[in-house]
């Protein structure tokens, strides 16, 4: 289960004079579900069409059970793909799309063909389907079929690039848990590309966030969601207030950091290496979950005061964004208490003590904040 | 009522389809039925004579003639338009538009001249002929010219533009996920081009063989300019008929069952890309 499967080892890519991946890095263990997630345009895809060998790699290498394979053509390599907009062949009916891998390759005589279309769309949840053509499926299930198609070849990864983004919104969650039900059936291991967030945390047993070419941060869903990494992380995964502070001081696990006028106590996660790049009297970022703040009307140790200047009523959660010293904080609550916040009332907002993270100020690349 | 008001602005266009091609062809079919006297005058009788010579065995071979002449131009252009057109759709924009720009050009030659041009590279005296005895490598000329494949090599040469268009614009519209799909599953080169590739294009090829098939039945100036009268086709035939032969009835005949031709000809066009859902595909 463990076993090393994938490394890819400094890889660089160009095209023309723009840096499409910069000495990327990353080692991928057998039967992981691994996501590369990042806004468009930083890279993932190229990652990902330069494992499926549909791109060559300008420099670095790529290791497939310890072998390089980047100079093999992508018919010769033991991964497939599962295109954007699946690429299912028009001509063929969705028995000889199955079968169009094991055929072309003269792999599996026609009787073990039969079988193993059987099984794979048992697998996919789309028997009896067999002789329909592609263009009279729907989005949903020609993405299962797009999958029974690369999985027929025991790929030793699945390749998915962004399956889940022409379906609509329930359609894209039950499949977000049908996707990491099938990955754990197969035993197959999964990259997966996604520019979604949601997608990525709820499916992956590992997550790389990439951005602007850069690997900014590998680890799991749980890891990226509450130890982000750098300013870039901190913004593009989960909701955040992120604050320009300037610390006041550092003493063992707390710190005590300047917001506007007011002042408050942290606890930032000692792990974080980037935490010690901050010294005390200088501008740093502080980062926190909007649910991990609270709101009340009286007055509680350790809080920021401030005026709610709007209320967002959004289903199960309520939105509030309060004014304090100028600063816009935007706290989000699961209650039931609605109605006893509004426009104009003075609050007191504090937040929890092992939510925050302290980040070295930097300049930010990409577009952290507004994802 | 409403039908028509939404129609409307195409029954000028209407008119002139019924002036300037329904009638005439009216014309030509009645006249396909009349006969004439010995000096070529129209006898106003109806009589289906002018069909029953047709199966002369004379001018079935005509029929024969035009139609292998139409199909092997077909064949002809399509071997060589395919790598073209495949090629020209893998250029960048630049280099495309530069190529396609090539294959055009020659319609700004009027294609009476370009047949002639074929005389000055076919002839006894012609080009190819001057290279190959200054080089020794024959010592008689070549004789090139009037020949069934001398007007087979000029229809071909003259409609394989069209060929290449259409095909092109099937490979152009062809999504190249589908090639990468094909790649990735473990296709190699070739056999993805004969397992998604050609399928895929098969509405071009029909296109193109359709626009190069029609044509060649009826063209005449180049078999004309280049067959010498040695082989007889059907444009030849009609026109030597209406004119020379002052036999228009007849020339008629041969003109309405040529039209029959045609119409069966774009019929399995139809079917062929009716059957390969072409709109699905591409």
């Amino acid at each position: 289960m463990n076993e090393q499967l994938l490394s890819i080892i400094n890889i660089n890519k160009y095209f023309g004079k723009s840096h499409i991946l910069k000495d990327v890095t990353l080692d991928i263990k057998d039967g992981e579900f691994i996501t590369l997630l990042g806004p468009s345009g930083c890279g993932k895809t190229t990652i990902l069409r330069c494992i499926a060998g549909l791109e060559s790699i300008d420099s670095g290498d790529i290791l497939l059970y310890g072998e390089s394979i980047k100079d093999l053509a992508p018919n010769k390599r033991n991964v497939n793909t599962v295109f954007q907009n699946y690429a299912l062949f028009p001509h063929l009916n969705v028995y000889d799309n199955i079968a169009y891998g094991p055929r072309i390759k003269k792999s599996m005589g026609e009787g073990e063909i039969k079988k193993s279309v059987a099984e794979m769309l048992e697998l996919v949840q789309m028997q009896g389907y067999e002789k329909r053509m592609t263009h009279q499926l729907s989005g949903g299930q020609r993405q299962r079929i797009a999958i029974a198609r690369a999985l027929i070849n025991k790929p030793d990864i699945l390749l998915l690039d962004e399956p889940l983004g022409a379906l609509d919104l329930k359609l894209r969650k039950y499949m977000q848990t049908e996707l990491a039900h099938l990955q754990k059936q197969a035993e197959t291991t999964f990259i997966y590309v996604t520019h979604d967030q949601e997608e990525a945390l709820n499916m992956s047993d590992r997550i790389v966030v990439m951005n602007e070419g850069v690997v900014q941060q590998v680890g799991t869903p749980g890891d990226i969601y509450n130890n982000s990494k750098n300013l870039f992380v901190a913004g593009f995964i989960g909701d955040r207030n992120i604050k320009e502070v300037k610390v006041l001081q550092k003493k063992g696990d707390f710190c005590s950091v300047k917001l506007g006028n007011s002042v408050i106590y942290i606890k930032p996660d000692r792990s974080l290496v980037d935490h010690d790049k901050c010294s005390e009297m200088e501008t740093a970022v502080l980062a926190v979950h909007m649910d991990k703040m609270k709101i009340s009307h009286e007055e509680v140790p350790n809080s920021l005061y401030g005026q709610i200047t709007f209320v967002h009523y959004a289903g199960s959660q309520i939105k509030t964004e309060v004014d304090v010293d100028g600063e816009l904080l935007t706290v989000i609550e699961y209650q039931n208490d609605y109605g006893s916040y509004s426009i104009g009332d003075k609050v007191y907002v504090s937040c929890e003590e092992t939510g925050a993270l302290l980040l070295p100020k930097e300049d930010t690349t990409g577009r952290g904040q507004d994802e | 009522m409403n039908k028509i008001k939404q129609n409307l602005p195409a029954f000028p266009i209407l008119g002139y389809l019924l002036l300037l091609v329904g009638i005439p062809l009216l014309l030509v079919v009645i006249l396909s039925f009349l006969s004439r006297d010995s000096l070529g005058n129209i006898i106003f009788e109806f009589t289906p004579d002018n069909y029953r010579k047709m199966l002369d065995p004379v001018y079935l071979r005509v029929f024969l003639n035009s139609f292998s002449l139409a199909l092997f131009t077909g064949v002809i252009t399509l071997l060589v338009g395919y790598p073209v057109a495949y090629f020209t759709a893998g250029l960048d924009n630049k280099r495309r538009s530069l190529v396609i720009l090539l294959i055009m050009m020659p319609f700004w030659i009027s294609s009476l001249l370009r047949t002639y041009g074929w005389i000055i590279l076919l002839g006894k005296e012609g080009l190819i002929n001057n290279i190959l005895m200054f080089f020794k490598i024959i010592d008689q000329p070549l004789n090139m010219m009037y020949k069934f494949g001398t007007v087979l090599t000029g229809t071909a040469y003259m409609l394989v533009p069209f060929m290449i268009i259409s095909i092109y614009n099937s490979v152009d519209k062809l999504d190249r996920s589908l090639l990468e799909a094909s790649y990735d599953l473990g296709g190699g080169k070739w056999k993805t081009f004969f397992n998604i590739t050609l399928p895929l294009t098969i509405p071009g090829i029909a296109r193109g063989f359709t626009l190069v098939f029609i044509p060649a039945l009826g063209l005449y100036y180049i078999s004309d300019l280049l067959g010498g009268g040695n082989t007889m086709f059907l444009g030849n035939l009609i026109n030597n008929m209406a004119t020379r032969g002052r036999n228009r009835p007849l020339a008629s005949a041969f003109a309405v069952v040529m039209i029959l031709l045609v119409i069966l000809v774009l019929f399995i066009y139809g079917r062929v890309t009716k059957s390969s859902k072409e709109s699905l595909y591409q």
